[in-house]
């Protein structure tokens, strides 16, 4: 009796999951089908440590570009500033280590500040004037453009000598001092995977018991409940240890890790997060509900513009420069990134955790199809083949939920 | 019932749309545990009515008085402090989101807060919006569903629950049964009982006359901004009908010489 009511339950659980997650499921499928097939493509090359590190380096500045990208298009705006801004603001932080002499833990804080004003002034256009988001970011994508190519006038690329700027997008954590166990593998990086299984595994182990508090039924099966700790853990050891493999975390890593879970966290547990749902799913309703339309879009663009300067430092970083080109096409990147990992242009539905998946679709394909030597042309068309299936499937799955 | 202070009383109500009057001088009395009808032909005010007392418009004259006390309703947020509750025709409600997030949106339960970032206390929602559907005797399997999975007449107890979910003095339901199918407006209707019966006050704007006829207590007829009949529910719903429609289409008026004055 009792066994099979568990059983019941298990089955229950599994459809419940599927239906509710079906998109998200599709997403990680892909994922892991066109991991694989770059893989056997690439004869191993693919997924090894050194490339999947490069990889997430070269991609952290359109991820972070992506997880802001993902609350616009919630709220049902779009912007197409903020690749230019990134650049521009990168030329700033430049021009602000090498001609005003800035420490760069001053200049770090400054762009992202600049970011925030220039968020602001997107935000004031599309919250106070009511000029669509489109037309007044497309306003802001000329001017960024011209306002980059006015910084690097004078030579064309400002080098940045400053190593801790450097660091960002080009090193790694560092590790504990060699004790003879495990020689070639990162330790550090180890530990702190580790660390954050069990503190994966300790957290579930809390929900679970609260939900069972309320209602008993609405918890996982306990079987389902294992395999889901299993296999997360799994995936975080996996990842742990490609990236020990090689030299370890880089500094992109631990920064792309905080944005997402700070973001992560903001979306789905606080207040703010539900708010700037109820915004994309019925402005209307929200406003009627007390809560301020204006001012959510406000502090999405400003969030937006804060993730652009980030990006604009990282991808400064990465160069070890500004250039004129800097931030070039960025954000169709981002948008792109968004739409493959789930997020919806009708509003409301969409996760920062989707969109950095989004984004790792798009730079493996790019990263294999290099290592495979495919043409460059060839690169479009398949990208825009994952791009257009992507959102041929999530339009289908939310027809047949209806 | 008659002689405690109504719950809401508005007097003398006025409002211009340009130079469209639309409210010259209506009167409405709701009183504690009561279900008023508000019924008139498309134009007649009814929808103009309620939106001066849920915040939504300001009035160019007249006064409010809630529970005895004057007041000044300044917007809809105004309105909800002051325990007016609107159900609106277009269903308020964030599709995307869950049953419990719709009921507690804009007023989200908070566990911890963190300067301007608030963390949500969730099970405490999910809760409160589970023991709201069971007393409510509301029929949804999950609080977690999201609301576009929901049928029509879901989706509108929903909104209705909502309305009623934190302390409110008055509902008002502007056409809650439009667009619903047969099964889904008794769904509708029971609720609307089921409120009634556990104390609440509601004003409930319809143009289905048997809608109005089965669930309320008292009945308003407005016409071209003017209210022409203030009448207790009472007869068979043929007799009612008859009487009403007299009213709505201008045959009948019982306030012809005051409107005058």
């Amino acid at each position: 009796m009792h066994a099979r009511r568990t059983k019941m339950l298990f089955i229950k659980n599994a459809k419940e999951l599927f239906l509710e997650n079906a998109r998200e499921l599709g997403m990680y499928v892909a994922l892991v089908v066109i991991v694989a097939t770059l893989t056997i493509m690439t004869k191993g090359v693919f997924i090894s440590s050194r490339n999947i590190t490069n990889l997430l380096n070269q991609t952290g500045y359109i991820v972070v570009l992506a997880v802001g990208m993902t609350l616009v298009i919630v709220i049902r705006h779009i912007d197409l500033s903020v690749g230019y801004l990134s650049g521009f603001l990168g030329a700033v932080a430049a021009i602000a280590m090498t001609r005003w002499h800035l420490p760069v833990y001053l200049t770090i804080p400054l762009i992202l500040g600049f970011g925030i004003i220039a968020g602001f002034a997107s935000g004031f256009l599309v919250a106070q004037m009511r000029i669509p988001a489109f037309v007044a970011t497309l306003a802001g994508w000329l001017g960024y453009r011209g306002a980059l190519q006015l910084a690097t006038m004078a030579k064309g690329t400002i080098v940045i000598p400053n190593l801790t700027f450097n660091a960002i997008s080009n090193d790694f954590i560092p590790d504990i001092p060699d004790i003879g166990i495990l020689p070639g593998v990162h330790k550090l990086t180890l530990i702190l995977g580790i660390l954050a299984i069990i503190l994966f595994i300790i957290s579930a182990i809390r929900d679970r018991r609260k939900i069972i508090r309320v209602n008993k039924f609405r918890a996982l099966a306990i079987n389902f409940f294992i395999l889901k700790l299993v296999f997360v853990s799994a995936i975080i050891g996996g990842i742990t240890w490609l990236f020990a493999g090689y030299q370890g975390f880089s500094w992109t890593a631990v920064v792309l890790l905080v944005v997402i879970l700070i973001y992560n966290f903001i979306m789905s547990q606080t207040v703010l997060g539900r708010h700037i749902y109820a915004v994309g799913g019925n402005p209307e309703a929200a406003e009627l509900s007390g809560i301020s339309v204006k001012k959510i879009t406000y502090v999405v663009f400003c969030s937006m513009g804060m993730l652009a300067a980030l990006s604009g430092i990282m991808f400064a970083s990465r160069l070890r420069s500004a250039t004129t080109t800097a931030g070039q096409l960025f954000e169709l990147d981002a948008i792109a990134a968004a739409f493959v990992g789930g997020v919806s242009m009708s509003g409301g539905i969409g996760k920062v955790t989707g969109s950095f998946i989004g984004a790792f679709i798009m730079m493996s394909l790019t990263s294999g199809m290099n290592l495979m030597g495919i043409d460059i042309s060839l690169q479009y068309i398949v990208r825009a083949t994952v791009l257009a299936a992507a959102v041929i499937f999530d339009v289908a799955i939310r027809r047949r939920e209806k | 019932m008659a002689e405690a202070t109504p719950v809401v009383e508005m007097r003398n109500i006025e409002k211009n749309f340009g130079a469209v009057q639309a409210l010259c001088g209506v009167d409405l009395v709701l009183h504690h545990n009561e279900v008023l009808g508000l019924v008139g032909d498309n134009a007649a005010g009814k929808s103009t009515l309620v939106k001066v007392l849920s915040g939504a418009y300001i009035p160019d004259g007249g006064e409010i008085f809630i529970e005895g006390k004057k007041v000044h309703i300044a917007n809809p947020w105004g309105a909800r402090s002051m325990g007016i509750e609107m159900v609106y025709q277009d269903l308020a409600l964030a599709n995307n989101l869950d049953v419990a997030a719709n009921v507690f949106m804009g007023r989200e339960a908070v566990s911890t807060r963190l300067g301007p970032i608030s963390i949500m206390d969730k099970h405490h929602m999910e809760q409160e919006t589970q023991r709201l559907i069971d007393r409510l005797k509301i029929d949804i399997s999950s609080v977690r569903s999201r609301v576009e999975r929901l049928s029509g007449g879901q989706r509108q107890s929903v909104a209705i629950a909502r309305a009623t979910a934190f302390d409110s003095k008055v509902t008002i339901m502007d056409e809650p049964t439009a667009a619903l199918s047969v099964a889904a407006i008794d769904k509708v209707l029971n609720l609307v009982r089921e409120l009634k019966a556990q104390g609440s006050s509601i004003i409930i704007i319809s143009h289905r006359l048997e809608d109005i006829y089965q669930v309320s207590d008292r009945m308003m007829v407005l016409r071209h901004g003017r209210k022409v009949l203030d009448c207790p529910v009472v007869g068979s719903l043929d007799e009612f009908r008859e009487r009403l429609v007299a009213y709505i289409i201008g045959a009948r008026d019982d306030f012809a010489e005051k409107g005058a004055n």
